[in-house]
């Protein structure tokens, strides 16, 4: 086999993954806090061993990034749920003691008052601790700028929320939250002036009309590289017909 | 192709979602019922290409990686206990909680469970039980011949009993806090136990700082908001229409790909 049949099949590889990437966007839809990922298309050039053959360009993806838009607000009611507007992460204490940091703002308070996750991952403060709820606090409200107080009005902690310049070479884990590909803990940059809106949640970013779109571009990309596929293995069987007789 | 898998988790989120917005919308003429919310997360990720990866020797690496997610889990069903509308119902027997707690159940088998339904009877022998004829701690017994009964804000139980214009005193009703009342266990009938994810109860009684009152004659109505659980029903379905589209458009690939040869 030649290149052009080579070329589709790497078109049709990099599809299928672009697809799978689609399909998971779709299925978080309704995950808060959820951003949604981009595949990176490019050509790879095979410079041509002999002179005066044209060059070939195979498709490859070679990379995926998230989309960090704002995800649309949903108003809650619930007084731990809590969305950023703007820049800023939250951080958390993910599986195994990693630090990392996400969007999901949706928090309970486990037995011992300590603030998590709904997937429980521990939520961590303004100066990286973790965020315990004193048993007596029983109304609490989170501030505009993460201050978290008590029903008297007194603070009892600092809900973090931190900028990452560098998120994008972060690594994604479950649970909506990313952490530097190496295993190592992200540095805590504070955010100058956060805000935070309470009983808020921030939805996933994932535009379905958007994605719909790009999953039938990605079907009808994966159709015409097949077409191709299929034009030249009958080139090469007509060929090969012809050819033959004369034997 | 990982799709069809994937959009299989987004559809089964989705039947998740729409099983809990049902009881939600089930529950909106339930005293005492609280709201609540499915929350989701996504799963792990697949990195095809790691990011960081070095691309050539001089130590210039990959800014981004090829990241596949494999879809999305239901994190936790999360109950919203906030407080529900109070009711006027002009029953002597019904009593709402206006601020944070739980009535406390004895259970027939020794246990106790907790309730915000404060629609309560009474027993052949005059004791103050829920619907289904659980007592209700500390088991206060209403004497015979009583022709008014009286709650306090501070849950004290007074009879009037025949002509005594003087009430006789029978008793204060007990409540219990939570730190994390989300955790606790819904078994039905308006009833919720104590587990290791709610801390143990906290005895209080009512009226006690961070502890609601009582109201006399009210009832605790739903906190179901039911326009927004008809625009998440919508929501959801749309979504889950959305994944199963995901996995039609991995099945024509996949037979576009069966197609050559």
């Amino acid at each position: 086999m030649d290149n052009s049949s080579y070329i589709s099949l790497t078109l049709a590889s990099s599809l299928e993954r672009s697809l799978d990437i689609s399909a998971n966007n779709l299925a978080n839809v309704n995950t808060a806090g959820f951003k949604g990922e981009r595949t990176l298309f490019e050509s790879y050039l095979l410079q041509p061993t002999d002179i005066g053959k044209d060059d070939v360009f195979f498709s490859i993806d070679s990379g995926s990034y998230m989309d960090p838009t704002q995800g649309a607000l949903i108003a809650t009611g619930n007084p731990l749920d809590a969305a950023v507007l703007g820049e800023g992460w939250f951080a958390y204490q993910a599986e195994g003691g990693q630090t990392a940091l996400g969007r999901n703002g949706q928090f309970v308070v486990d037995a011992d008052g300590a603030l998590r996750t709904a997937g429980g991952a521990q939520v961590l403060d303004a100066g990286g601790g973790p965020i315990a709820i004193p048993v007596e606090a029983t109304a609490v409200s989170i501030g505009a700028d993460g201050t978290i107080s008590d029903q008297n009005g007194e603070a009892v902690a600092q809900l973090g929320v931190f900028a990452a310049p560098d998120i994008q070479s972060y690594a994604r884990l479950t649970g909506g939250m990313f952490a530097p590909a190496d295993g190592t803990a992200p540095p805590l940059l504070a955010v100058e002036a956060p805000r935070l809106l309470q009983g808020h949640l921030e939805q996933s970013n994932v535009e379905p009309v958007v994605e719909m779109t790009r999953m039938m571009g990605i079907q009808r990309a994966y159709e015409r590289a097949m077409t191709l596929l299929e034009d030249e293995n009958s080139l090469r069987r007509d060929t090969l017909q012809r050819l033959g007789p004369t034997s | 192709m990982r799709a069809m898998g994937i959009a299989a988790t987004g559809m089964m989120a989705q039947q998740t979602n729409v099983d809990v917005i049902a009881n939600n919308i089930a529950n909106a003429n339930t005293t005492g019922f609280k709201s609540m919310r499915a929350a989701f997360q996504d799963l792990v990720y697949q990195s095809q290409i790691r990011e960081g990866a070095l691309t050539n020797e001089d130590g210039t690496a990959r800014p981004v990686g090829v990241d596949i997610g494999l879809g999305v889990q239901t994190a936790g069903v999360i109950r919203l206990n906030t407080q529900g509308g109070l009711t006027a119902t002009e029953n002597q027997l019904d009593v709402a909680i206006d601020g944070k707690g739980f009535f406390v159940v004895n259970m027939p088998d020794g246990t106790q469970s907790y309730t915000r339904d404060g629609n309560f009877q009474l027993s052949a022998e005059g004791t103050l039980v829920t619907k289904q004829g659980y007592e209700i701690d500390p088991g206060v017994t209403i004497p015979e011949n009583t022709t008014s009964v009286a709650i306090s804000e501070q849950g004290i139980v007074s009879a009037y009993v025949g002509n005594d214009p003087t009430p006789v005193e029978l008793g204060q009703l007990s409540m219990a806090t939570f730190v994390n009342e989300a955790g606790m266990k819904a078994e039905g009938d308006n009833l919720l136990y104590e587990t290791t994810a709610s801390g143990e109860a906290v005895a209080a009684n009512p009226g006690d700082e961070g502890v609601g009152v009582l109201r006399q004659g009210y009832l605790e109505a739903s906190n179901v908001n039911i326009i927004q659980q008809i625009t998440d029903l919508i929501t959801a379905q749309r979504a889950y229409e959305m994944n199963s589209k995901a996995i039609e458009t991995a099945d024509q690939m996949l037979s576009s790909a069966n197609q050559i040869r």
